[in-house]
């Protein structure tokens, strides 16, 4: 959808937020994280608990789109089920576990309807989705060389079903089905993408949105071009964690340790092609060396 | 009131609620679309000049009828949806007092629409009932979510429902037409205004 | 891709010339497969469903389907469909017994997301005790997914109900899943004369456009469409427009009927209507049907037969009708259930004249002459 336009004659009637939409909104041009607070965003407000760092994550993700008019979202269940609908793009959830399943064939399926046209396809969950009942198909589309940018919202628990340890909860956590702490480590998730061949695997944090919106948009870029890439948002539930918004917020600064970006070679070549500079002036980068091309 | 036990008949009328707790749809109650050159006035096929007669004189003793366009006429997509759009704002025009209400789209809003000055196919009735809605047409909305509407607007209000359809019909609404492009509503324009020129 | 001449169903259906072919079921399937002009197949190895999956592999080397490949199970097979489907393409897959099973949670779902798939299962045995052989009882499972379901007798039906399969799904007004489902080996694998249409023809491709929900593609109206909304948390009448969406798929079901006597000529095929014993049959059972009323009436006795091909949305008042003036109705089925005979009795009023059996499953035969001994052994008890 090139352009997003109101009919002639219908204009007066549309209510503000959509006329906001359509003349402030981000189709078509091409903004980003530090364009936030001038533009009518693809989402306002959400049904999530207050402070909620999914949601922000939400937000980042989806003011760092390069081409928000032609990007398409599939998310699963859980706290995503529940807030995608407030999203200004096409989306949907998909049965739980089952989105990147989804997701391959709706990238299929636009290729063959619009073969001269580039659809962005994100899939977006949480670490149960992406870790537990999700790893099999997410696994798959990594290795069948699918073009599609997996984002996992990793607040280590189930959160929208009131708080389970996932296979992404470190080791010792007392959640609702670990009540003796949670008995083996946290899943190498990235470890796991770069093994399947995954062209460009980052982590990052809510709490650095021009980082993680940076990366977004390197995802995005080298998934149309070169292969699978993944983004984990490492940040927490401050509802089920039993922290404040303000507490919830400082864990997960503390995670910006854990922020990295992994490109293959492929893949690094093509972002200095757009960017006109080597991505590794932002970031002590890990550039494979097994995917020589 | 009908029960919620569907009853092999064909005999069921559609008219105007409240109807039930939850609605049956008029389809498995043994209500059939009509073919090309017809509509369906609360359940019965008619051929389509005469439906159109019945549509003008509907909106035009209405105290309060309203034009509901859905997505299909509201986004500018295509040239045709530009000319059924401009088509229905004519129409609208030519009915004295109509109101115009639009449904932008169809997913839940959070936390709730604003009944005065939209509508939304999940809850219909908050829009009706707002603003006293005793009329209404719907044209340019996708046929899953229009059959949503009709269907509980049916069940929860008063309002006569009109359905201009772009496809084959919708057995929900008391009223429908078929087929409905811009030249089909400019046809009912012509109607409405000689209708109105009759009566006076 | 090559150069298509398209033609519409109902001509592909009701008009085209036929050429008569020697091939088993799974065969004319990919023979239908060809001329129906899909975009994305999708598959997964089960038997005895396999070989079409390999078939369409060969139909899309050859330019006759877009994009297909292998997922990695069929739960994720069926939720790729879904991805698929809903960016507004023509989409084929297939399954059989353990398969549907696994992949029950998205074929509850497809309904609902009014996706016009169409999906041939070949039933089998599941377990418990494995078994690969023809059984039909996974119609079972599926009677509530909102899905119509027909059920093919023989490898000439399986070429005819896929095409007329899409041509129903694809009706603005029904837009929902078809199941071709035809019991394992019995016509997958059994070789019959198949009268096929010129290979040459292709259906007129599909156009999200009239679909009754917007595709999911960034190009239809609105851009704000969530395809399946959640609607929970963010109403005021939200559990009723859930109710109402639910009956709107299954009122979906009620709107094929008019398509099905289109394009099938009607949920049924009635042969002496009047007689005194009716078989009740779909499926491989028909077939056998057939048979024992043949054998039946050259002894003698008064047997007609009712082959029901539409079991989703079943054909309440014909079947009604049907039953007023039987002495007695026998439904055979390669099933353990009976689930046919459950249909039958729940729409007829004296159902205590309705007989379920003989019910042979686990791979077993059903000899003709097993139904007549039942006939005949009913006939006797009910004198």
């Amino acid at each position: 959808m090139d352009a997003v336009k109101i009919a002639p004659g219908f204009e007066k009637i549309m209510p503000q937020e959509y006329q906001d939409l359509v003349n402030d909104g981000p189709y078509g041009r091409n903004l980003s994280v530090k364009d936030l607070g001038t533009f009518k965003e693809l989402i306002d407000e959400h049904p999530l608990c207050a402070g909620c760092t999914l949601t922000l994550s939400l937000r980042i993700v989806l003011a760092s789109l390069p081409n928000p008019e032609n990007t398409l979202i599939v998310t699963c269940a859980g706290c995503f089920g529940v807030i995608h609908p407030q999203i200004s793009l096409h989306c949907t959830i998909a049965p739980f576990g089952t989105h990147n399943a989804f997701a391959s064939g709706l990238k299929r399926a636009l290729k063959v309807k619009f073969p001269n046209k580039n659809k962005d396809v994100i899939s977006m969950a949480g670490d149960g989705g992406f870790a537990d009942i999700g790893l099999s198909p997410t696994f798959h589309s990594w290795v069948r060389g699918e073009r599609l940018t997996s984002i996992m919202i990793d607040n280590e628990c189930y959160a929208n079903t009131g708080g389970q340890d996932s296979g992404m909860t470190p080791e010792g956590v007392v959640l609702n089905m670990s009540p003796l702490g949670k008995n083996f480590p946290k899943i190498e998730f990235a470890e796991l993408a770069k093994l399947a061949g995954c062209a460009y695997v980052a982590t990052a944090t809510p709490t650095n949105p021009r980082l993680l919106g940076q990366m977004v948009r390197r995802a995005i870029l080298v998934s149309r071009e070169v292969g699978p890439t993944v983004i984990r948002i490492a940040t927490v539930c401050q509802t089920n964690y039993k922290l404040s918004p303000i507490e919830g917020y400082n864990k997960a600064k503390s995670f910006e340790s854990q922020t990295f970006e992994y490109f293959t070679k492929e893949a690094q070549k093509y972002i200095e092609s757009i960017e006109k500079k080597s991505p590794k002036t932002e970031l002590n980068l890990e550039v494979g060396v097994e995917n020589e091309d | 009131m009908s029960t919620l036990v569907s009853l092999p008949s064909s005999s069921y009328k559609v008219v105007a609620g409240p109807e039930a707790y939850l609605s049956p749809a008029a389809a498995s109650l043994g209500v059939v679309l009509p073919e090309n050159g017809q509509g369906l006035i609360e359940g019965e096929i008619v051929p389509e000049e005469i439906v159109m007669e019945i549509i003008a004189k509907k909106l035009l003793t209405a105290k309060n009828p309203t034009l509901f366009p859905g997505p299909l006429v509201l986004w500018a997509w295509s040239e045709k949806s530009i000319e059924k759009a401009t088509a229905a704002q004519k129409l609208a025009a030519e009915v004295p007092g109509m109101r115009i209400i639009p449904m932008p789209d169809y997913r839940p809003k959070y936390p709730m629409i604003n009944p005065a000055i939209e509508i939304n196919p999940n809850h219909p009735n908050l829009t009706i009932w707002h603003n006293n809605i005793d009329v209404c047409m719907f044209i340019g909305v996708h046929c899953h979510y229009a059959n949503l509407a009709l269907k509980i607007i049916r069940g929860g209000t008063d309002c006569y429902t009109i359905a201009l359809c772009g496809e084959f019909g919708h057995e929900d609404a008391m009223i429908t037409l078929r087929d409905v492009s811009a030249e089909k509503v400019t046809k009912l324009t012509e109607v409405v205004k000689r209708v109105k020129k009759e009566a006076l | 891709m090559k150069e298509k001449k398209t033609v519409s169903p109902e001509y592909m259906i009701l008009e085209a010339p036929r050429e008569k072919k020697f091939m088993i079921g799974n065969e004319a399937l990919a023979e239908a497969v060809k001329r129906a002009n899909v975009d994305v197949v999708v598959v997964y190895p089960i038997t005895p469903q396999s070989e079409i999956s390999h078939l369409c592999g060969d139909l899309w080397v050859a330019g006759y389907i877009k994009d297909y490949y292998r997922g990695e199970d069929e739960l994720h097979v069926m939720a790729s469909m879904m991805g698929a489907a809903s960016a507004g393409v023509r989409t084929f897959t297939a399954t059989s017994g353990p398969g549907t099973l696994r992949a029950m949670e998205p074929f509850a779902c497809w309904a609902g997301y009014r996706l016009p798939i169409v999906c041939p299962i070949m039933g089998r045995g599941i377990g418990t005790p494995a078994n690969i052989q023809p059984d039909s009882v996974e119609i079972f499972y599926l009677l509530e997914t909102g899905m119509i379901i027909f059920h093919v007798e023989s490898p000439q039906d399986f070429f005819d109900m896929t095409l007329q399969a899409y041509a129903i799904a694809e009706q603005p007004d029904v837009h929902i899943p078809v199941i071709v489902f035809c019991d394992g080996f019995f016509v997958t694998h059994t070789r019959e004369i198949v009268e096929t249409t010129p290979d040459d023809e292709f259906l007129l491709p599909y156009n999200s456009n009239l679909s009754p929900v917007p595709a999911m593609d960034m190009e239809a109206v609105p851009v704000r469409m969530a395809r399946d909304c959640l609607v929970i948390k963010n109403n005021f009448i939200s559990y009723n427009a859930n109710a109402s969406w639910q009956q709107e798929v299954r009122a979906a079901q009620h709107r094929a009927r008019k398509y099905i006597d289109r394009f099938m000529g009607g949920p049924l095929e009635v042969i002496n209507p009047d007689a005194e014993v009716l078989l009740m049959a779909s499926g491989s059972a028909a077939a056998q049907a057939r048979v024992a009323m043949e054998i039946a009436q050259e002894e003698g006795i008064d047997v007609g037969m009712v082959k029901i091909k539409v079991i989703r949305p079943f054909p309440v008042a014909e079947i009604a009708k049907l039953c007023e003036k039987a002495k007695l109705i026998m439904v055979p089925e390669f099933n353990f259930i009976g689930w046919l005979a459950k249909e039958i009795k729940a729409v007829v009023n004296n159902n205590s004249k309705v007989f379920s059996g003989p019910n042979v499953f686990a791979g077993m035969t059903m000899p003709p002459e097993v139904i007549v001994d039942e006939i005949k052994k009913l006939l006797k008890l009910t004198k």
